[in-house]
């Protein structure tokens, strides 16, 4: 759960009334269940339990609720581990530290999977920016000091793709019931070549946040929020040199991060891209597969970056926006009032109503990112003029994996494998959803929303809010992260190029494409052509 | 009986043959241990032997061993000569280790294809990178760049010197006023960025903005346009660092001798032409120091860059070192990064020791 959306909730703590109800409710379902649901019940009642620590509205967990919450849910390590039966294995985890969650949960998560198991843990903690040169330096330098790691799906070919992980045994994928997984994260996501190296404990994707006060009767934007980009773009030259109905300041449409973030600016093109040319016959919408030809130069992306370059053109966009990153655009802009729509991850929606800068929590809404009325069939090589939709499911989110330092020893193979199922667990998972951890709902199980009502949450924001995120998740037409070695290179030279061609120094949009895609082969024959296209492929499952 | 340099060694050595023969077997032992460890482990690498090497530390231990060998082989050999060669021997070995060694590592990967993506590793590539920085225009851009930065450093100085004047004047709350100017120096150009970059010039509620709205801009931009944004670095970068020159240039304001201005005075030099005729030329070796290291400090500009615009809009801010970070941490091409630093550091040193043979040439007449 990210942070935020937890504050939300601790703002609604649970009345005395609201647990009356709940416990009455769950008197009346005892009564009539009797004693013949025993087993069900006992697995309910351990994920009502685990929900109550420390409680909606009792402050933030702390490292004694994790560790009670690790061992509430170590049922699951028992029936695969005999008690002690690591003693004298050490295990070394990396992972991140960002907001003091991520590792520091786990190490409480995990203390009492240590005391019944006898293995100790040691902690590579990172920060987020020195995670990818510590990650890429450890492989290109073959002095990879991890067992057990953090990873995003998106770096699956720098390690699954180079042979450096060890395959999940089966045993892991019943113990963490993978089945559970929203559909976006059921392999290939956490395969290669067939094998599956990942336990999911997060879910991403990019969602539209709306102003619902910009849309309605007589309301400056229209009936309500547009479903195509076409129209959001129609929308946003519309209420140009309008009043924002909250702030009273300029109004604005659409907000489009115009500088790059890293690499991770890339995605917000993509939100565009990913309507016109993420085609439902294909889940290739970046490269050709057989030839890792971009096909970010083709009609489809040069009418995104034209849908940008036609607003830009059109001072749509608040001044300055050509150096507002995707950061600035979602907490500086949209959350303090300024513009009627964007795409982002989970986190705008969980700070709208608790961030002390955002002024939009009452009146923000969300959806699936918008689509488009037409779509380029790349394999053809014509438009189809079909309606299509394809959130972008941009990162995939947070995995734990095991390294093949591990391979060779069974038994602290098992050892690592057992904790990282431990992490992904469903019951511990779905704590992990509930209060801040860092990470986003990614199981259909999570998506029940009574739990998270009778938790203490408020059932329509949480409906709204988590409802976009599962509508994106189990989409057909998803647009898939491609997990090939090397993408935030792609990500971040194509920011570069971008950023040239919305200062107006390419000619025209499909200039600014050509010269992305002329980048990206470059990256391609750097890296190594054959090998790109093999893990490519492996990675889209094709 | 040591028949050497008997003026300047105060010692009487008497060396047995035991003693340097003691000596030649640990330096040459080591030397001769250093180089087998060093070739075993390369034949490993290249996959000649399996030796069970895990990493090169081994070599690093065999050099650290052959260094103290050497050091401690000059006292046993030479005696009180070789203790004088302990003053700078130890040294010496450090720039070795710290600045040759990593330099000639670094000329290696600079010639080589290394983007840490690449399942093929470091594969030499000849003078690749040199013609792909020769064709690649982000590059170019951004020693552009470095000229229209480097060229600012005049009205940095211009303004440095107005102000060093001013606190060398008679003024009132002249020691808080110097207080005051050197604050910007002590701020990080990282809290720079922010505070002035992301708040203080944010459009809407950005103090700065409204001032520029109450002046009658309505639609204040700061870096919408190639000039605006280049031009908004320049004054935050030179925001932070006029107190450095101010205050290298008031020091030296202050240690001009009294009675030369008071002679030119009762001479009739008066205002301006008192300025031009004595101070400034007095002032020229401090004035070219402090623009020499302000040129160095400014060569390496990159984070109120990497902060504020990322190098955009369309690399129009981006200096060298930001873009070569951009190429280097974002992309992972390590070889191609590296050789574009390497060429950067060749550019600086052929600059800096040509502005100081100038600087030589145009102080000597006032020397």
């Amino acid at each position: 759960m990210k942070p935020g959306l937890y504050e939300i909730a601790a703002r609604q703590a649970m009345t005395r009334r609201r647990l009356m109800q709940g416990v009455a409710a769950l008197g009346g379902a005892v009564a009539m269940n009797g004693m013949a649901l025993r087993p069900a019940a006992a697995q309910d009642n351990l994920r009502a339990e685990i929900l109550k620590i420390p409680g909606v509205g009792a402050g933030s967990p702390t490292d004694a609720d994790w560790q009670k919450v690790g061992e509430m849910c170590l049922g699951p390590t028992k029936a695969n581990v005999a008690e002690g039966e690591f003693a004298g294995i050490e295990l070394t985890f990396m992972g991140l530290n960002n907001q003091n969650l991520h590792n520091v949960l786990f190490r409480g998560f995990l203390k009492p999977w240590e005391a019944y198991t006898g293995a100790k843990i040691n902690w590579i903690d990172l920060a987020q920016a020195d995670y990818n040169p510590r990650l890429q330096q450890a492989i290109a330098t073959g002095t990879v000091d991890f067992d057990i790691i953090e990873m995003g799906a998106p770096f699956e070919g720098d390690t699954a793709g180079k042979g450096l992980l060890d395959p999940m045994p089966d045993w892991v994928k019943d113990q963490i019931e993978s089945d559970d997984l929203v559909a976006y994260l059921q392999p290939p996501v956490g395969t290669w070549d067939g094998k599956t190296y990942r336990i999911t404990i997060d879910g991403d994707c990019h969602t539209l946040s709306y102003r619902k006060d910009y849309f309605g009767d007589g309301a400056i934007g229209g009936a309500e929020m547009p479903k195509h980009w076409e129209d959001v773009n129609a929308m946003s030259m519309a209420v140009k040199g309008q009043t924002d109905p909250l702030t009273g300041l300029p109004a604005y449409g659409f907000l489009d991060p115009l500088k790059g973030w890293g690499g991770f600016g890339f995605y917000f093109l993509e939100d565009r891209a990913s309507a016109y040319a993420k085609h439902p016959s294909s889940p290739a919408w970046l490269f050709e597969p057989d030839t890792m030809k971009p096909m970010v130069n083709n009609p489809a992306w040069v009418q995104a970056i034209q849908d940008v370059m036609d607003l830009n053109a059109a001072g749509a966009y608040p001044a300055d926006q050509i150096n507002a990153d995707p950061g600035a655009t979602g907490f500086q802009q949209f959350l303090a009032g300024t513009g009627a729509a964007i795409t982002w991850w989970g986190d705008i929606g969980s700070n709208a109503r608790t961030s002390d800068t955002s002024v939009v929590g009452d009146v923000v809404g969300f959806d699936i990112n918008p689509g488009a009325k037409r779509v380029y069939n790349h394999a053809a090589g014509a438009w189809e003029e079909t309606e299509n939709f394809a959130p972008n499911l941009a990162y995939l989110g947070w995995g734990v994996y095991v390294t093949n330092r591990v391979s060779g020893d069974e038994a602290k193979r098992k050892a690592a494998w057992s904790a990282a199922a431990h992490l992904g667990g469903k019951d511990i998972s779905l704590w992990m959803a509930a209060y801040p951890s860092g990470f986003q709902p990614y199981r259909n199980s999570h998506f029940n929303f009574d739990e998270w009502e009778g938790a203490g949450y408020d059932r329509a924001f949480v409906e709204d809010y988590l409802g976009s995120n599962r509508d994106s998740y189990n989409h057909p037409n998803a647009a898939i992260e491609p997990r090939i070695p090397g993408i935030f290179q792609y990500y971040s030279v194509a920011e570069d190029e971008l950023a040239k061609g919305f200062a107006g120094q390419y000619g025209s949009a499909q200039e600014t494409a050509d010269a992305i895609a002329a980048a990206w082969e470059k990256i391609t024959d750097q890296i190594g052509r054959d090998s790109q296209i093999a893990l490519y492929k492996a990675s889209l499952g094709m | 009986m040591n028949t050497g340099d008997l003026l300047h060694v105060v010692t009487n050595d008497n060396i047995s043959p035991a003693r340097a023969g003691f000596g030649r077997a640990i330096l040459w032992g080591s030397v001769g241990l250093f180089l087998l460890v060093g070739l075993l482990q390369t034949l490993q690498a290249g996959g000649h032997l399996e030796l069970g090497f895990t990493n090169w530390r081994p070599t690093l231990y065999s050099y650290a061993l052959m260094s103290a060998c050497l050091c401690w082989a000059q006292v046993l050999i030479r005696g009180e000569q070789g203790k004088r060669v302990l003053f700078v021997l130890p040294a010496v070995l450090f720039v070795l280790s710290l600045a040759i060694i990593p330099l000639i590592f670094g000329l290696i990967i600079a010639f080589s294809d290394w983007n840490l993506s690449s399942p093929l590793g470091r594969q030499f590539n000849g003078l690749d990178n040199v013609r792909q920085m020769w064709g690649d225009p982000f590059y170019w851009n951004a020693l552009k760049n470095m000229v229209w930065y480097a060229l600012a450093i005049l009205a940095e100085y211009t303004i440095a010197f107005g102000l060093a004047l001013l606190l060398n004047a008679e003024i009132r709350a002249r020691k808080f006023f110097r207080v005051a100017f050197l604050l910007p120096l002590m701020l990080s150009p990282v809290a720079v960025s922010w505070m002035i970059g992301k708040s203080m010039t944010e459009i809407r509620f950005g103090p700065i903005a409204r001032l520029a709205r109450a002046l009658g801009w309505d639609n204040p931009s700061f870096f919408g346009t190639p000039e605006m944004a280049r031009a908004t670095i320049m004054l935050m970068d030179a925001w932070t660092y006029i107190p450095f020159m101010m205050i290298m240039l008031l020091a030296g304001l202050q240690a001009i001798p009294k009675e030369l201005q008071e002679a030119a005075k009762v001479d009739g030099a008066k205002g301006w032409r008192a300025f031009w005729e004595v101070t400034f030329p007095l002032m020229l070796p401090v004035s070219v120091t402090a623009l020499l290291i302000r040129l160095i400090f400014k060569l390496k500009l990159a984070d109120i860059i990497i902060n504020v615009t990322s190098g955009g809009p369309g690399g129009a801010t981006d200096s060298v070192t930001s873009f070569i970070f951009r190429e280097y941490r974002d992309r992972s091409n390590v070889g191609y990064g590296t050789l574009l630093a390497i060429v950067y550091l060749v550019f600086i040193i052929i600059a800096m020791l040509g502005l100081l043979k100038l600087a030589d040439r145009w102080l000597r007449p006032q020397t």
